[in-house]
């Protein structure tokens, strides 16, 4: 395969801009999440890792991995895997059409957001070819940095006068074994369909679903100037 | 009122008789007037009418008696009317509720007169489960059918509301007041009642715990029908391992070990099989259960749940899997392949076109898995990536291969995801699944008799859905409260609109809109307190009702079921009984347990 790669960026001038060699189909990327409220002077940092398979993608937090299955018919099958309990929760794949972009998934944020905004400069080639956006809502400033052959979010950051949010990649691997070995962990972990939770007060870690039910987010999210979370994750909006 | 009257006029009176005293003009006496009152039907003093009689001397001449002068009454009371006329009766008599209450008194005399009442004349058991059909879904659900026949809803009937016999199962388990699904199916499928959570066992089990399960299994009607030479026959569109349908033939500690993933690994070391290994091997273990049996397996086994029967491995994944790995046994097996292997004869069908193609009266089994999970609700059926039958058309379909069988039939349909509606909280598919579910029983009336079929219509339990408010005749049934004379949605003590259903408990309001599957809603966190739904379409498929108290998932209720009935024996269902009643209505009406003691003396 790399012999194969080699010599296509022979064959084309424009390929060693243009792509990168890396396994990008399967990335392991570690991200800080950064809060500053002005106010009271409150910062506050968090981390979370993007774990991506060709058409699986895990956000990882400290407490629970949400797993979103890219399926055959383009829907999407959310998971979410409790680590401590080693117990899995198994949602429905939406049929919603907001609901159905795998990009907002994969990337963290969604194609049709970054088409939204102003690309102001490209630096680097290959894996390293960054691509630089802003937009201005309001008194809002959104500024994105974005590692377009990796299709890989390099840095986000959303500033108001009273507040602001960065989330930037600390690290990326693309370890295709190590990748795949996490999936697989996940995977074996006792699944239940939420649909079944309802039958199954007498199990502990079920019981504790029918009585908190959805578990919220971490502080990773984050939103445009509207208030709308840029990802797209259980936003419904009709 | 006569009595309380203060001057007579005597003009007015009915009757007035001036009796004088005597004929002398030179007699100043005062005259003696008599005055009869007639007193109408209903009055005080004769609840049948009657004439009063008043009686005293005219003292002031007047020519009038005055209250003051009475001095005697007398009431003589009409006797009882013995009959009414025509023209009395015929505000009643011409009224239509009247008139087809009078008609039903007729047809349920007949009824009652035709059921065939001796034990052991019905050849073919059909025993329906609408999971989570309480008493408030059926009445929601047939407003529902009713208004999308264009009617105003209220007087609709679902199929099984027209059965003659009906009455109430008190559906608590042995250990829980309000029960789930294994442990209410159990005393259905068995006759015993027993605990919340285990399947085909009685209350001796531990749950969970393996060791527990020998000696303590139950017998199931589908098991005896089977030993008596009947074919059999399970349906269900949630998983077939689930808790309903695993009742009829599977024996297990948990209702969870649907398959051996799901087992502790002490309880397969234990030597307890999973469910779906049991389903595959449900002929094998019976006759390992009696000595001689000779018995030929389930013809007809069709629901949800590919997963707990294929191996954890991609390359077994179906056309219309929803996960990257379908199949999550461990062990390596292939359930279906081992089913083909067992019945070379049979069909394994995974989606409607496997299913239409099935030839029902060349065919001598049929084994359908049309989805990974449960199957799709009815609603959302269209959307099912390779296409899935109706509950209909599969209850069609099993009675079609079931009945190849002179000896008759047992068959067990299970309307699984009503439940499944409620614990989302969202009413439109759980009532769209019971409308299902009618639409199904009515398929086994026409294609069966009632002189040698016992169709029994039930549910396992209830749940905490309710139907609320004064909304007026006709008003959508997933609509907000509209009062009688009015146009315009009556609001509550927060000055907000409210809907007719909602629940007790569970994740609350969610506006989904055209989203046909109940459970995108868990998407979402549970939503306290009251949203304001003036400017929402509360009919719509994705809305989610409001709920009280906010949990994760709605929850099962307490209250009793209806079980409707017809055929043989369907008698035998009337008045509030246990649940376990039901197994014994099965077993008299079919003399399951003597067919199949004679079985296994020959």
């Amino acid at each position: 395969m790399k012999a194969a790669i080699l010599l296509a960026s022979l064959l084309s001038p424009l390929a060693v801009a243009g792509q990168c060699d890396m396994n990008t189909g399967f990335t392991q990327a570690d991200y800080t999440v950064t809060t500053d409220i002005v106010a009271n002077k409150q910062h506050t940092e968090n981390t979370f890792t993007l774990w991506r398979t060709p058409h699986q993608v895990a956000k990882q937090n400290p407490q629970f991995i949400e797993l979103w299955q890219q399926l055959r018919n383009q829907q999407i099958r959310p998971i979410r895997y409790f680590q401590h309990a080693q117990r899995g929760i198994e949602y429905q794949p939406s049929e919603v059409q907001g609901e159905q972009d795998w990009s907002s998934k994969y990337q963290l944020v969604s194609d049709k957001f970054l088409a939204s905004m102003t690309h102001q400069k490209s630096t680097g080639e290959g894996c390293d070819l960054t691509e630089y956006y802003t937009q201005q809502q309001g008194d809002s400033k959104i500024e994105l940095s974005w590692l377009a052959n990796q299709k890989l979010l390099k840095a986000i950051r959303i500033s108001t006068p009273t507040y602001s949010r960065e989330i930037a990649l600390a690290a990326s691997h693309h370890n295709q074994q190590k990748i795949q070995a996490e999936f697989a962990k996940w995977d074996n972990y006792q699944t239940t369909d939420y649909a079944d939770i309802g039958d199954n007060e007498s199990d502990p870690f079920l019981a504790k679903m029918i009585n908190l039910g959805f578990v919220e987010h971490g502080a990773s999210g984050f939103y445009d100037a509207q208030g709308n979370q840029l990802r797209g994750e259980h936003g419904h909006h009709h | 009122m006569a009595t309380t009257m203060k001057k007579l006029n005597l003009i007015s009176l009915a009757v007035v008789v001036a009796l004088a005293g005597c004929s002398d003009d030179d007699d100043n006496s005062p005259k003696t007037l008599t005055v009869e009152n007639t007193l109408a039907v209903g009055s005080e003093q004769c609840v049948n009418g009657g004439t009063e009689t008043l009686t005293g001397a005219d003292s002031n001449d007047n020519g009038e008696l005055d209250s003051a002068e009475v001095t005697d009454t007398t009431v003589a009371c009409n006797a009882p009317a013995t009959s009414l006329t025509a023209s009395q009766l015929a505000p009643l008599t011409d009224n239509e509720w009247f008139k087809s209450a009078q008609v039903k008194v007729a047809t349920s005399e007949e009824n009652i007169a035709a059921v065939v009442k001796e034990s052991g004349k019905a050849k073919n058991v059909i025993l329906f489960v609408g999971d989570g059909m309480g008493i408030s879904t059926v009445t929601a659900a047939r407003i529902m059918a009713g208004q999308l026949e264009g009617k105003l809803g209220e007087e609709h009937q679902l199929s099984f509301e027209t059965l003659p016999f009906s009455g109430f199962a008190k559906t608590y388990n042995v250990d829980a007041q309000t029960p789930d699904s294994a442990g209410t199916m159990t005393a259905m499928a068995s006759g015993v009642k027993t605990d919340a959570g285990v399947i085909g066992v009685d209350e001796d089990i531990e749950r969970g715990n393996c060791a527990t399960v020998a000696g303590n299994e139950l017998v199931t009607a589908t098991e005896l029908a089977e030993i008596a030479g009947k074919s059999t026959g399970i349906v269900s569109t949630a998983r077939i391992t689930h808790a309903t349908p695993a009742a009829t033939y599977a024996k297990s500690a948990d209702r969870n070990w649907e398959d051996v993933s799901d087992m502790p690994e002490a309880a397969v070391t234990a030597g307890c099989e999973d469910i779906a290994s049991q389903l595959v091997n449900f002929e094998a273990n019976l006759e390992a259960r009696y000595e001689g049996l000779d018995v030929d397996g389930l013809e007809v086994v069709m629901g949800g749940g590919r997963r707990h029967f294929l191996p954890k491995d991609a390359a077994f994944n179906s056309a219309d899997a929803v996960s990257a790995v379908e199949g999550d046994r461990t062990d390596g097996r292939d359930l279906t392949a081992e089913w083909k292997a067992k019945y070379p004869a049979g069909q394994y069908v995974m989606d409607q076109a496997g299913f239409d193609a099935i030839d029902a009266e060349s065919t001598e089994r049929v084994f359908g898995l049309f989805n990974e999970s449960h199957m799709q609700y009815e609603a959302d059926r269209a959307n099912d990536v390779a296409g899935e039958p109706s509950l209909a058309e599969m209850t069609a379909k099993a009675i079609d291969v079931l009945d190849n069988n002179a000896n008759g039939f047992m068959l067990t349909v299970e309307a699984g995801r009503i439940d499944h509606g409620h614990h989302a909280g969202n009413a439109y598919n759980a009532l769209s699944d019971t409308v299902a579910l009618s639409k199904a029983v009515q398929v086994a009336l026409d294609k069966t008799s009632i002189e040698d079929t016992l169709i029994i219509v039930t549910a396992d339990h209830s749940h905490v859905f309710t139907i609320a408010g004064y909304p007026k005749r006709g008003n959508p049934i997933l609509g907000k409260v509209v009062p009688v004379g009015s146009d315009e949605p009556s609001l509550a003590a927060d000055n907000m609109p409210y809907t007719t259903v909602g629940y007790t408990n569970g994740g609350g309001f969610r506006d989904l809109g055209d989203e046909t599957d109940a459970d995108a809603g868990y998407n979402f966190a549970p939503i306290t307190g009251r949203v304001d739904l003036t400017d929402v379409d509360t009919t719509t498929p994705g809305f989610h009702q409001e709920a009280v108290v906010p949990l994760g998932s709605e929850t099962h209720a307490a209250e009793d079921v209806g079980v409707y009935a017809v055929g043989p024996g369907a008698h035998l269902v009337t008045g509030t009984n246990e649940q376990s009643l039901i197994f014994h209505v099965m077993d008299y009406a079919a003399d399951l347990v003597k067919q199949a003691d004679a079985k296994l003396a020959q």
